[in-house]
């Protein structure tokens, strides 16, 4: 039987993406789905200061840098907590902070850089294998991703298909989600998110045997608990308050069809498992900052989960 | 200038309100339930009471700041279990997390009953002038029971309606709280001794049933049990002795506080460590506020000997029943300073937020606990399941209240003299603080790339990371709390086995806590085994995957 490992908002941290290509062989798993949301959320200028001096400023601290290696140990650093490093000087940065839009090019071609290295490396690390890798960009992700995971060899780009695992569980995949407050590349209406379900779900073979990798969370499954937000974006109550901000399509999609398995992210800390119904849902979370890779290992059985963890990798 | 541009991204949030942090984190350190609860129980002491509180105050600050940078090295973790489980291997993860943030709390069920009977039952039936209910829940064992139970059912009610609607209901308490001990302190502060005696005289005898000239009756049982506690002062040794039963109230602010955005930096720290530090602070100075209002009317002598006369009665070290018939509640004996009926009910209805507002605490940690076990696959699937109709743990909840009903009636029927364990429940959670506070001190030099990249790493003193040196003096503190504790020098906690040959040797205590940790060890062990015999390796689980 299959064994799946699903990991999932890893937004852009190198040490998760390469933990993730490594994960097939430190878990024995077959078969590799990355979840949402691949991509970054800061980019960091690297502020030229005259020869090899750089002013670096990282989560509030001032890092003056004087050497090489010490410009690659923080270009590193800042890699590993998903951001991306921006090589400038004073003047373009007083210019950006006029620009805009031209911040925005520069975050696009950071975000598809490091999108393209990220599958050379799989390339490189997985041929020879028969793992199978399949992802599905989250709602975090703008569109222009699909085509460089879709120039790799070794990882399919899986939105909006039904998938073969193997010969009894097929998989479905998206990751849009509902509407937030963020205004995010990749988010529509629950009527919307409904019909793209069903025009998936409707090709399936055999839905109680299917996985339904779905960025966003069934609402009020627990697994999509986050703090509750003011009109400011603070979170209320000292983030003490929580309420869920699932999708209802998807939860209404996983109650009528009842599949084996619902993969599912987009919410940090709603780390867990529960059934709605027969159907096992997991969403392992993300703690990408820290460079840790949470993740859930799944066998799939006939009609049934064999078994199931959640990894802290 | 700018020197970082973020994107619309899903979960970039502003910053929390400090203000709002400090109120949870003031509710956890709770000086109406915990704090009055445990300064009774203080009067044999010959240390002050307000110099306890001052010093103690000091080394928890050490805590708040332990906390506040594994908060911000590790956030979004979920706490304890796995900062310990991480850096000091799965087995010392799950052990002390489950001893100290579910088993333990079982035991703290009673105390919280107990509370509830003495701050919002007793004095609100008493109010109301239903004397003969009044007095059964405060001093029948029956009575204390029916609490611990009433205890049980507001709290899984708790659960039930989730932490949204939770963290209205302690909003709430909170300014309804402070309001009552306003006018507690004001009271306290414009009436006089001689007012006090004359309303403790009326009302305790009309309100409870005791018997005239209660003021001197209760002055003669307080001084034969021993009630020698001063306000402030005494030897520095004699003061840090009373800190072992100080930080039953004082040791929690970390409860507070588990929030760190993403893509912020020391900012975030620096409000956690606000937010906690702020409530610490706050709940000191309210506390040396309250005393001294105390001593200044109802005169800390009186207030002493009224706590040592209840409490040597009820720990069986005497036979003579206390002159009043309830415990010597504060916001109580103030109402007693006004004739006007609705004034009083309206102190101790307001005073009895703090309770509500702060009761949630026992199963909400608990809970989690629970769910991240079964997570871990530790603990069978079913205990994370959740009721669709209600959103109620279920089966999370059976096994924080059975246990719970178990424990409570050997508390409030002191069997096997289980009502003699009441620091335990603060010993095994700082048992659990030191696992964490180990795994904060080794932190910057056992896993030093996410160290180097959190938002921390600049922080040192003497070129030490600020997080080992606060870790090493909390640490400290919490290994001197230990050592007091369990071996008990100068006999004075009553749980542990005492070096003193006159000391008292609690083997239920001892019993007790090692079946604690026996339990977690089974489970873990039970649980590591049937698993691999599934196929899943747990020691793979939280092993961390090779990057290269």
């Amino acid at each position: 039987m299959t064994k799946l490992f699903f990991a999932t908002d890893i937004h852009g941290s190198d040490i998760c993406w390469s933990k993730f290509l490594n994960a097939g062989k430190f878990y024995e798993a077959d078969v590799l789905i990355l979840g949402g949301d691949m991509t970054g959320k800061a980019v960091v200028p690297f502020i030229h200061q005259g020869g090899k001096n750089y002013r670096v400023t990282l989560l509030e601290q001032v890092f003056d840098i004087t050497t090489d290696d010490e410009l690659q140990d923080l270009v590193k650093r800042v890699r590993s907590r998903g951001y991306y490093p921006y090589m400038t000087n004073a003047d373009e940065i007083a210019e950006l902070e006029k620009d805009p839009e031209r911040v925005h090019q520069i975050f696009g071609n950071e975000v598809l850089k490091v999108m393209q290295q990220w599958m050379d490396l799989a390339d490189k690390k997985l041929d020879g294998t028969d793992l199978k890798v399949y992802c599905c960009p989250g709602n975090d992700d703008m569109s222009e991703v699909d085509a460089i995971v879709r120039s790799s060899r070794r990882v399919l780009l899986v939105e909006g298909q039904v998938t073969p695992l193997d010969e009894i569980h097929e998989m479905i995949a998206s990751g849009w989600s509902n509407r937030t407050p963020w205004d995010t590349h990749r988010e529509e209406d629950e009527d919307q998110l409904a019909a793209r379900y069903e025009a998936m779900i409707s090709k399936l073979y055999d839905p109680r045997n299917a996985v339904f990798n779905i960025h966003v969370p069934p609402y009020k499954s627990s697994l999509d608990e986050a703090p509750e937000l003011d009109k400011d974006l603070r979170p209320k109550m000292a983030g003490q308050a929580l309420k869920p901000v699932g999708s209802t399509a998807v939860r209404k999609a996983i109650e009528a069809a009842q599949p084996l398995l619902g993969l599912h992210g987009h919410i940090h800390e709603g780390r867990g498992a529960t059934r709605i119904g027969r159907t096992l849902c997991i969403n392992p979370g993300s703690m990408y900052e820290q460079g840790t890779l949470l993740g859930a290992l799944v066998k799939l059985g006939g009609n049934k989960i064999e078994n199931y963890v959640l990894t802290t990798g | 200038m700018t020197n970082l541009f973020v994107r619309k991204a899903t979960g970039l949030v502003r910053s929390w309100s400090v203000f709002d942090a400090f109120i949870y984190a003031l509710f956890s350190i709770n000086l109406i339930t915990l704090g009055l609860y445990i300064f009774s129980q203080m009067y044999f002491f010959e240390g002050g009471m307000v110099s306890a509180l001052i010093v103690s105050a000091v080394f928890i600050f050490f805590e708040v700041i332990v906390y506040a940078a594994l908060i911000a090295v590790m956030p979004r973790s979920g706490g304890d279990y796995i900062w310990q489980s991480r850096i000091l291997g799965g087995a010392v993860g799950f052990i002390l997390a489950v001893t100290g943030w579910w088993f333990i709390l079982w035991l703290w069920v009673p105390l919280y009953g107990d509370m509830f009977r003495h701050i919002v039952l007793v004095p609100i039936l008493g109010v109301l002038g239903l004397r003969e209910a009044a007095l059964w829940f405060a001093g029948t064992q029956h009575g204390a029971f029916t609490s611990s139970l009433l205890t049980l059912a507001i709290v899984s009610v708790i659960v039930a309606l989730g932490m949204k609607t939770y963290a209205r209901i302690q909003k709430f308490s909170f300014y309804g709280g402070m309001l009552g001990l306003l006018i507690v302190i004001v009271l306290l502060l414009t009436g006089s001794n001689a007012a006090f005696r004359d309303g403790l005289e009326a009302n305790a005898t009309s309100m409870f049933g005791a018997q005239p000239g209660v003021y001197e009756a209760t002055t003669a049982l307080g001084t034969n049990a021993g009630a020698i506690t001063p306000f402030s002062g005494g030897p520095f040794l004699a003061i840090l002795l009373l800190i072992p039963y100080m930080v039953f109230f004082n040791l929690w602010p970390n409860w507070g506080a588990t929030l760190y955005g993403e893509v912020r930096g020391a900012t975030d720290f620096k409000r956690n460590i606000s937010g906690m530090g702020w409530a610490l602070a706050g709940t000191t100075v309210l506390g040396i506020i309250l005393l001294f209002a105390i001593s200044r009317t109802i005169g800390w002598d009186f207030y002493m000997q009224a706590n040592g006369a209840w409490w040597n009665y009820a720990w069986a070290l005497s036979t003579d029943a206390p002159a009043l018939p309830f415990w010597p509640y504060p916001a109580l004996l103030a109402a007693f300073l006004t004739t006007n009926k609705l004034l009083q009910f309206v102190v101790v209805a307001l005073m009895s937020l703090w309770w509500f507002g702060w009761s949630g605490t026992v199963f909400l940690s608990s809970t989690r606990v629970i769910f991240a076990a079964a997570f871990d696959r530790l603990l069978p699937e079913k205990v994370a399941e959740v009721d669709e109709r209600t959103g109620t743990p279920v089966y999370a909840l059976l096994m924080m209240t059975l246990p719970s009903i178990v424990i409570a009636f050997l508390y409030n029927y002191n069997i096997a003299n289980f009502y003699s364990l009441t620091l335990c429940s603060t010993l095994v959670i700082a048992v659990t603080f030191l696992g964490t506070t180990i795994a904060a001190i080794i932190l910057p030099y056992k896993k030093p790339d996410l160290y180097n990249a959190s938002p921390i790493a600049k922080y040192k003193i003497l070129g030490i990371p600020l997080i080992t040196v606060a870790g090493v003096i909390f640490g400290s503190f919490l290994v001197f709390l230990l050592y007091e504790w369990i071996l008990d020098p100068n006999a004075l906690y009553g749980i542990g086995y005492s070096i003193n040959e006159n000391g008292y040797k609690n083997g239920t205590s001892i019993i007790y806590m090692l079946a604690n940790y026996a339990l977690a060890a089974l489970i873990y062990f039970g649980f590591k085994s049937a698993r691999k015999r599934e196929g899943i390796d747990l020691d793979k689980v939280h092993a961390e995957i090779p990057v290269e």
